[in-house]
């Protein structure tokens, strides 16, 4: 299962999920399945969140188990 | 986006089924009389006056709700500018493909839909091989399976939306 911190960073950086789905092109409820998990994002929209959180993927989404500490 | 009409249009064509149904069993419950000769070619039939009542009902119905179907579609097309909507096109007017994530619950939806029919067609052939049924009874299966078809879709749908938007 791929894990994430959209949720978290989103809050952070003071984004609603319309606000961050417009910023890379899709609709808040893709936003919404993805922060839940029920749905693993294409390698281009995991570039393109990351890129409006300014980290790299990896920092953002992870696969169970390989998370670094 | 529940209020989609691409999310509600499930539920159009259930009502439009369900039209059908009635207007299939007054039709099928006629008196019918066909003629087949060399020198005469003419079918008739005739109705009792509750099954005509279903017939005009049905019909009656059908144009009302096609109406408010096609100013429904005219309504979609206005707000959505680049996902126009046609009553004629193939692709069903269902899928959501704004994006990959409503791709994504298409699909789910979708395969729910085919699993179903996997099952229920060969259990619908085998109910048609043993049973000697009426013209009406046949029809009447062959709608449930689309009532169904429409039914798993549109909870499917409504399950990912509602988990979203609650």
């Amino acid at each position: 299962m791929l894990h994430n911190r959209v949720k978290e960073l989103r809050a952070r950086f003071g984004f609603t999920q319309g606000d961050l789905g417009e910023r890379v092109g899709v609709t808040r409820q893709t936003i919404s399945f993805i922060e839940k998990g029920d749905f693993s994002p294409s390698v281009s929209l995991a570039l393109k969140i990351a890129r409006e959180f300014e980290i790299k993927v990896d920092e953002l989404f992870w696969l169970e188990g390989d998370r670094k500490t | 986006m529940k209020k989609d009409f691409r999310v509600q249009y499930p539920l159009w064509q259930m009502a439009f089924i369900v039209m059908f149904g009635f207007l299939a069993f007054s039709v099928t419950s006629a008196t019918t009389e066909l003629i087949n000769s060399t020198d005469e070619f003419s079918y008739s039939f005739e109705l009792a006056g509750f099954e005509s009542l279903l017939l005009f009902g049905s019909i009656s119905l059908t144009f009302i709700l096609g109406a408010i179907f096609a100013s429904k579609i005219a309504k979609h097309n206005k707000q959505h500018l680049t996902q126009k909507l046609t009553m004629w096109q193939i692709r069903p007017l269902e899928f959501l493909e704004q994006d990959e994530g409503m791709t994504h619950i298409t699909r789910k939806a979708a395969q729910k839909v085919y699993t179903f029919f996997v099952w229920a067609l060969p259990v619908l052939t085998a109910i048609y091989l043993v049973f000697e049924l009426s013209r009406f009874w046949m029809i009447f299966g062959i709608l449930i399976l689309a009532l169904m078809q429409y039914i798993i879709y549109y909870l499917e749908i409504r399950k990912y939306l509602r988990e979203v938007e609650d």
